[in-house]
């Protein structure tokens, strides 16, 4: 069979369905949706007569998936793979390899490790989305710890651990460290908080081969920079080392040059603020790195030449340097042709600037940068990178005086992009300015988005072109392959029309992020006859009441995950009830009153508006809230 | 070419001469930048005709006329300029452009700010200042080389549009920020730290 097997793989990136004729030999079976038409491929050829005589006889239907099911990775197939019988279900419990758990709290980590012995490798993420923005209590929830401990007594092939907004302590990786040992391969501590230097000394001494170690934007104490001695001491098989967005002061350039000397795979490095100057060695050693972030640099009047010669590694391509101005940009230049993911979120870069070296980029696959790109920039890339695959445009200063000059995007700027750069398959933007016409362009010419995210922002009273119910509706129509969707508006950025516009046209979306939209309950109804695939629903500021939200919940067939902050709560705070159902969990964070400390240093009280969350669990209530966190308990 | 103002008391701040407590040289820069955002609102409550008669003796009066004899509460010495900051002009020797336009200055809230404008562009201030509901005027916005847009723009009095439910960043954006906003402040040649 195995020899069948290989000369009939046909991979297929079209879902199939596919079944097989009656036969005294192979019983009827109607196969699921799967990727590859390996499996219907097998079957059918087991059906064919003069292949039957050929093959052994012992072999069943059972052995062939048994074989096959290693092949399928999609876990939405596997999802339906392990639907088929008892058999298939087993066996696709003893072959996954990986599971992404969207919250943690959705199952526990006995069922996990029952159903998934021999993970690999897995994801769990905690905190709502909103945490990457201040809107969730610190203390919120996502501990690590009863999934560690699970690793540790009943997940003995793990090898990739990946953590996102959750709270990890110095324990929780030191226990993690000890019962995987070599072994680990990966640990990715993101957007986390809750440990300290003592914990990645700890992972580090204990796993010597790891490959990749990740603690970007994470918040932690740092007591000294051991950890990074000891990874330069004992560890050669380094890929990807990434403490981006980290306020790391205590490592030593040292560590970082014999890090690069010794791992020999070392690709990607992405580090907090570091002197540029101080990574020369760095870079002279990581002779095959490809991607680097971070640094720093700080001009010094009467040296204008200070960083003129600094180079870098012969195939870098992925860069993103911090703090890089106008004077430092034409270091860039020799290799500009060759770059293909530039991050300038954290430069400073003027419009002219980015015009300036977009321009000397063609291969630019990935820009990540700030609204200071404005329209002008814009036009630019429409015109140079054709290559374009994501686009984020995130939003810069806007405290009066501390502002980019042009740093506006528009939809003129949006206009230019859809016409010119047609490959686009994420994009995320804030702007000043929107019409109807600009998002029907995007629905015209960008035919592979898959992820659309546009915010509004606040600063101008008067938009050109609002609402935008058709702009939307056209977008939507245009971009069959959308998964992804946010559009964070204003009062009057989108009627209830244009509200049920986006459930009636997004067949296909998966998440949604929707601010300030729509005028009344009745918008709120109509969206939620659409939405099909609808998995998990985000709000912010919108007019509904607690009861329109209830029941709007009911009626979004696959909605599993809903959170929602701003909206017109009842008198008896009970109307939530509306959506009780077994397996869902109801959680309120209730209005709060926070301190905090404004540009000014001054300390504020600042009002948080209430949250509403919601999703459906294995695991029955949250037994670990802090007190900011209410559980609504079934009455 | 002496310097040719005319610098008028459009509040009346000689009535609100503030106290002379030092304010640390950074929240003064704030505060300048604070009174940015207020302008519009304080620009509705200047007499039209005060405008008018500004920059109509702008061009050829001969001595300043100071109706107010308060000096400005925030010394020159102590206004940390920007680079990227609209107004660029030093405070002290300005001459009058070829191209008509000519200083205008405002004081407000002990305050002072001078802007090089030209007659059309002091009468569309005047435009926007008359109208009922305040407007973007879409002629200043578009003209970088003299008036900032952020200096016009209909923001309401310190709230945004959202009230409670402000657009929030992420937490490394707000941080770098805030270390951009030093290093522009630390480099401007006002601020004594710096070469």
């Amino acid at each position: 069979p195995k020899l069948l097997l290989s000369t009939l793989l046909i991979p297929s990136s079209t879902h199939t369905h596919a079944t097989s004729s009656s036969s005294p030999h192979a019983p009827p079976i109607v196969i699921p949706i799967l990727d590859f038409d390996l499996l219907s491929v097998c079957l059918m050829t087991m059906e064919d007569p003069d292949i039957k005589k050929c093959r052994l006889s012992s072999v069943t239907v059972d052995d062939v998936i048994e074989q096959v099911m290693p092949y399928i990775t999609d876990p939405k197939d596997r999802d339906s793979a392990s639907l088929v019988c008892r058999r298939w279900f087993e066996i696709d419990s003893e072959t996954r390899e990986h599971v992404t758990m969207a919250l943690c709290y959705t199952s526990t980590p006995d069922r996990l490790s029952r159903r998934f012995p021999n993970l690999r490798s897995i994801k769990l993420k905690g905190k709502p989305r909103a945490a990457m923005f201040n809107l969730i209590p610190e203390n919120w929830g996502g501990f690590v710890t009863p999934w560690v401990n699970e690793v540790a007594s009943s997940l003995p092939r793990l090898k990739s651990v990946h953590f996102r907004r959750m709270i990890v302590s110095d324990l929780d990786l030191d226990v993690l460290a000890k019962a995987r040992l070599d072994e680990l391969e990966a640990l990715k501590l993101d957007k986390c908080s809750g440990f300290s230097t003592d914990g990645l000394f700890s992972i580090v001494k204990h796993c010597r081969k790891m490959k990749t170690l990740l603690m970007e934007e994470s918040s932690f104490v740092e007591k000294d920079g051991n950890w990074l001695h000891e990874l330069a001491l004992h560890n050669t098989s380094l890929e990807v080392l990434n403490f981006y967005m980290t306020e790391f002061a205590k490592i030593n350039a040292k560590d970082l040059e014999s890090i690069a000397r010794n791992c020999r795979s070392l690709v990607s490095v992405k580090i907090g603020d570091f002197e540029m100057l101080e990574l020369v060695g760095f870079f002279k050693a990581a002779t095959n790195l490809e991607e680097f972030c971070g640094g720093s640099f700080n001009e010094e009047i009467g040296r204008p030449e200070k960083y003129m010669n600094l180079t870098f590694p012969p195939k870098l391509c992925c860069l993103g340097l911090s703090y890089m101005g106008p004077n430092e940009m034409p270091i860039l230049f020799p290799f500009a042709a060759q770059i293909r993911k530039l991050d300038l979120i954290y430069a400073l870069l003027a419009t002219e600037d980015h015009c300036t070296l977009i321009q000397k980029c063609p291969n630019l696959e990935v820009l990540e940068t700030r609204n200071v790109i404005g329209d002008r920039g814009l036009e630019v890339l429409g015109q140079c990178c054709k290559k374009l695959k994501r686009l984020r445009i995130e939003r810069g200063e806007d405290e009066q005086g501390m502002e980019d000059e042009e740093g506006l995007v528009s939809q003129r700027g949006l206009v230019a992009l859809a016409q010119g750069c047609q490959e686009l398959e994420y994009m995320a933007v804030y702007v000043s300015d929107i019409t109807n016409e600009s998002l029907e362009s995007i629905g015209t010419y960008l035919k592979n988005l898959c992820d659309f995210r546009l915010v509004l922002l606040d600063q101008e009273e008067r938009i050109t072109d609002l609402p935008l119910d058709n702009g939307v509706r056209s977008l939507l129509i245009g971009c069959k392959k959308l998964r992804r969707f946010a559009f964070y508006l204003r009062q009057g950025g989108l009627t209830d029309v244009g509200l049920s516009y986006i459930g009636q046209y997004s067949p296909n979306v998966r998440w949604m992020l929707l601010g300030y939209v729509g005028e009344s309950d009745e918008g709120l109804m109509e969206f939620s006859r659409g939405c099909p695939k609808l998995q998990k629903l985000e709000m912010r500021g919108c007019c509904f009441s607690e009861r329109a939200i209830a029941a709007a919940v009911l009626k979004i067939p696959s909605l599993r995950y809903l959170w929602v902050q701003g909206y017109r709560a009842s008198t008896t705070g009970q109307d939530l009830r509306l959506m009780s159902r077994p397996y869902w969990n109801i959680e309120l964070i209730p209005a709060r009153k926070v301190p905090e400390v404004n540009q000014l240093g001054e300390v504020r009280e600042m009002e948080h508006p209430a949250h509403i969350l919601a999703y459906y669990s294995l695991a029955g209530e949250r037994t670990d809230c802090p007190p900011t966190v209410k559980v609504l308990r079934e009455a | 070419m002496s310097r040719v103002t005319t610098e008028l008391d459009f509040f009346g701040l000689e009535k609100k001469q503030t106290n002379n407590v030092p304010k640390p040289k950074f929240k003064k820069f704030l505060d300048r930048r604070r009174s940015f955002r207020d302008i519009q609102g304080a620009i509705s409550k200047i007499n039209p005709e005060i405008i008018k008669s500004l920059l109509a003796s702008g061009a050829n009066h001969a001595d300043s006329s100071t109706i107010s004899p308060s000096v400005p509460s925030t010394p020159k010495a102590d206004h940390p300029q920007i680079p990227i900051s609209p107004v660029q002009a030093p405070l002290t020797m300005q001459t009058e452009h070829s191209s008509g336009t000519v200083p205008m200055t405002i004081f407000y809230n002990g305050t002072v700010s001078v802007y090089q404008v030209s007659p059309n562009q002091a009468d569309d201030i005047l435009k926007v200042v008359m109208e009922t509901a305040p407007k973007k005027d879409k002629s200043i916005v578009k003209d970088h080389s003299v008036i900032p847009p952020t200096t016009l723009r209909t923001k309401l009095f310190g709230k945004n549009l959202e009230g409670d439910l402000p657009i929030q960043r992420t937490r490394s954006l707000q941080r770098f920020l805030e270390k951009r906003k030093e290093r522009l402040v630390s480099i401007s040649p006002y601020f004594p730290t710096s070469g």
